[in-house]
């Protein structure tokens, strides 16, 4: 299940991409790698950033703080199947499917994310157990929008589901004549063969079952599957009394395989049902070495003196039932401490503990045991879906305390931080205003005006001076004044040569201020809109400065609310977290507490029936000794001897 | 009698215990995120969960979704307060191909003052390679024009260090500005490509 929510949550980002993959990559990639994605929206890379170091809690907060902006109205769709594919990620199932949903009842969604949306909704409804609901939208599936190996998958777990809810013939159909990629047909072989074999098929079925028990082995994950096909197929033989060829397809499952124990307990029954006890002996004894944990190890010890008994080694008969009887009594009193010890609390912060700092993920593996006396029995209970999901709500749910740890530290701050503005905007604000006071902005613009028009007047009507430097027009004035005086003297020629001395000043400042006119007008232009950009900057920060005056109190205000609203939002979900994790830590015991207690259970029937066997070759011995015979058995049982 | 016994035992495995009567040897099907590489450890798919869990896991998911919208909610108002719409500015960085270059490290300056220094993980690079965009620095500036200046650390084209620099002078409005940082393969001359553009 974790590893199928991983992958889920990798086939979701190769989903989403799909749809805006660059056409054009001109290095190879890897196989299976994603296609780049073309960014239209900055914010959705940087929350596929977060998503592609599987920080899914960081994406999912950036994600969803990014739509509720508007910031991705160029991802919309892929945004919201990644929202769904995030959501599963840390457990929501119930938001992941409601979205997935939501996608399926817009009008107009393109089939092909129609068909991705059903997909991810068909694998919520399986992962949650809704099987009936998971084959309905896993059958209306269309192929537009799924790569091969999706199709693929939805096929398999179309499969599957049949086959959870009884209906081999659904499984078989949709099994039969399938072609995919040739690691899912190995699994839909398998699976077809279980089906067929669970139909009453056993022919066809161990066919299948075989031909994926002999598949070359090339990885880890096919010699897995073919121990499993391998079992599947020697215990289906050996139901169906054919003793010589389960044997046979047993011996071909690996010895170091998690799935040997159960093998060799089956070759031993094999053997037995041959008749061949001393044979059968062999892959018991075996299993007399290992875990005692394990269920097959359980039956062996009662399996070694049943094959000693029917071959009439009566002594060692009874000295193996002897050897189960101590063996299970020690074994159910570690069970007893260990139930004592969960009892008494802390089972669920040990395993959490040394796991604290690591990255959150909904598919975080215990990488090492807590040193206590139950956990050898932590191994098994992980492989129990529950408590395997009962531990990640566990884990996830101090995570968020600690998340929420520190945005409480935040907020204060964000109040500290707050309140500082408010005195700082109060006593900045009569200084602001004043000084603006002082500048009046319609003033400056009439000025700009007037300056504008004069520069055109001088240029249309040629005015040199308005454009001269301020020694040229002041040379220019005195000689418009001489030029006036020596009018006002009339013809007299003693004047004549300081007309001429005018005019030729009067040429030259001319010709100085003429010969720059066009540079100066062009840079009085060009300062004049200068000032206008400056005037109507002025003027903008003129009317922010009237809205700041309304606005920052309440901007303030409403952020004042905001943090004064969240502060203790934070601790009554603190408080709510506190609180589940103690139920949810509880519940876990619960499950541990159950777990061993049923071993116990198993252990105590086994007790029982190794010492009624016991008991039963006491008496043959009592009875062959009264009528004689040599005693096989010590006179009092083990279990009254001090 | 024991030995009748311990056959009824024998039968009950094999029948009831049959390997082929557990749910759980249902074979789970490989990645599709992965469709060549071998795939993970199986895990067989669970049967429907018990109402106790059910019930328990319902509250559990309310209470995390709560978690989940107060922790966005949390994420905007740092962002809105510590970052109002009208002085921001954030710098993004992203990766398109990057044959050519290996990003190690960005230094960004603003107006010629240091605001950004960082060294990038490996795992950071895989996802900027695979389309992730890192913001890399988000902070404020007032209206007006503004220089920006970014260098690039890595590794060029043959594993050889290489250190490059880019420059942006933009208009800073009065809304947030957004900025990336692109980096880019000019395949004709067989070099990286540093460009700066501006969002609106």
């Amino acid at each position: 299940m974790r590893v199928v929510i991983r992958k889920l949550a990798c086939a979701i980002a190769l989903v989403v991409t799909a749809s805006t993959v660059i056409a054009a990559t001109p290095h190879a990639q890897s196989p299976g790698a994603l296609a780049p994605v073309k960014i239209q929206d900055l914010y959705y890379g940087d929350v596929l950033f977060y998503f592609y170091q599987e920080d899914y809690f960081s994406a999912l907060t950036r994600l969803s703080a990014a739509q509720l902006k508007n910031r991705l109205p160029h991802h919309a769709d892929d945004a919201d199947l990644l929202l769904g594919g995030l959501y599963l990620s840390v457990g929501q199932h119930r938001e992941a499917g409601q979205i997935f949903s939501e996608v399926l009842n817009r009008k107009n969604v393109p089939a092909a994310v129609r068909d991705r949306a059903r997909f991810f909704l068909g694998k919520v409804w399986y992962q949650r157990g809704y099987f009936e609901k998971a084959a309905a939208t896993l059958a209306e599936t269309g192929k537009a929008g799924l790569t091969p190996e999706m199709d693929a998958e939805r096929h398999m777990l179309l499969a599957q589901t049949f086959m959870f809810l009884g209906k081999y013939p659904e499984a078989i159909q949709s099994l039969e004549n399938w072609k995919g990629p040739p690691t899912w047909q190995a699994y839909a072989q398998f699976n077809l063969g279980v089906a067929l074999v669970r139909s009453g098929r056993l022919d066809e079925g161990t066919r299948l079952l075989n031909q994926v028990g002999l598949l070359q082995r090339s990885s880890r994950e096919l010699d897995a599957l073919q121990d499993k096909a391998n079992l599947a197929h020697g215990y289906a033989l050996l139901q169906a009394n054919r003793p010589t060829e389960a044997r046979a397809v047993l011996e071909r499952v690996r010895l170091q395989g998690p799935l040997s124990t159960k093998a060799l307990l089956g070759v031993g029954w094999a053997e037995s049902a041959l008749g061949d006890y001393k044979e059968a002996l062999a892959p018991w004894l075996e299993l007399h070495g290992r875990n005692l944990l394990d269920s097959a190890v359980q039956e062996s010890y009662l399996a070694v003196p049943y094959a000693y008994a029917k071959l009439g080694a009566n002594r060692q008969a009874a000295d193996a039932y002897e050897s189960a009887i101590k063996e299970f009594a020690a074994e159910t009193t570690r069970l007893n401490e260990s139930i004592t010890a969960i009892r008494g609390g802390g089972l669920i912060d040990t395993i959490v503990k040394n796991e604290s700092k690591s990255q959150l993920g909904w598919y975080w593996q215990l990488s090492a045991l807590p040193d206590a006396p139950e956990s050898r029995y932590l191994f098994h209970l992980l492989a129990h879906n529950e408590f395997q999901e009962g531990l990640k709500n566990y884990r996830m749910m101090r995570y968020m305390e600690r998340n929420l740890d520190g945005w409480a530290a935040s907020v204060d701050a964000f109040g500290d931080m707050l309140a500082t503005r408010r005195e700082r905007y109060s006593g900045k604000l009569p200084e602001v205003l004043a000084r603006l006071r002082g500048v009046d902005v319609e003033e400056l613009q009439r000025r700009r005006t007037e300056f504008e028009s004069r520069i055109a007047t001088a240029e249309a009507t040629g005015d040199r001076a308005t454009l001269g430097t301020p020694r040229e027009r002041e040379i220019w004035a005195q000689v418009e004044q001489m030029e006036s005086v020596l009018a006002s003297a009339g013809n007299d020629a003693d004047l004549d040569d300081a007309r001429e001395k005018v005019r030729l000043i009067k040429g030259v400042t001319y010709w100085q201020m003429d010969d720059g006119f066009k540079a100066r007008a062009w840079a009085a232009r060009k300062n004049l809109r200068e000032v206008a950009q400056a005037l109507r900057e002025t003027e903008k920060r003129w009317s922010l400065v009237q809205e700041a005056k309304t606005a920052v109190p309440d901007r303030n205000g409403e952020f004042g609310e905001r943090i004064a609203t969240l502060g203790p939002r934070i601790e009554a979900t603190r408080d709510r977290l506190t609180t589940l994790e103690g139920a949810q830590a509880r519940y876990l015991a619960d499950i541990a507490i159950g777990e061993l207690e049923s071993q116990k259970e198993r252990i105590g029937t086994y007790m029982l029936q190794a010492r009624y066997s016991l008991a039963t070759i006491y008496d043959r011995a009592a009875d062959e000794q009264q009528k004689g015979a040599v005693p096989v058995a010590p006179a009092t049982p083990p279990d009254q001897q001090k | 009698m024991a030995i009748k016994s311990f056959r009824s035992l024998v039968v009950r495995f094999v029948g009831c215990g049959a390997f082929l009567a557990a749910s759980a040897v249902w074979a789970e099907p490989p990645s599709v995120a992965a469709p060549t590489a071998p795939p993970a450890a199986t895990a067989p798919a669970s049967p429907a969960p018990s109402a106790d869990f059910k019930s328990l896991d319902g509250e559990v998911q309310g209470l995390k979704k709560e978690v989940l919208d107060l922790n966005r909610d949390l994420f905007v108002l740092e962002e809105e307060l510590l970052f109002p719409a009208n002085t921001q500015v954030a710098v993004f960085l992203s990766l398109d191909v990057g044959t050519f270059f290996g990003v190690d490290a960005v230094q960004i300056k603003l107006d010629n003052k240091e605001v950004a220094n960082y060294l990038y993980t490996d795992r950071e690079v895989e996802a900027l390679n695979r389309g992730g965009v890192h913001r890399v620095y988000i902070g404020n500036l007032r209206t007006g024009k503004h220089e920006l200046v970014a260098f690039f650390t890595g590794s060029g084209p043959h594993e050889r260090d290489y250190k490059r620099g880019a420059n942006l002078t933009f208009e800073k409005g009065v809304g947030a500005k957004y900025v990336e940082l692109k980096i880019s393969d000019r395949a004709s001359a067989h070099q990286p490509e540093f460009k700066i553009k501006e969002w609106e």
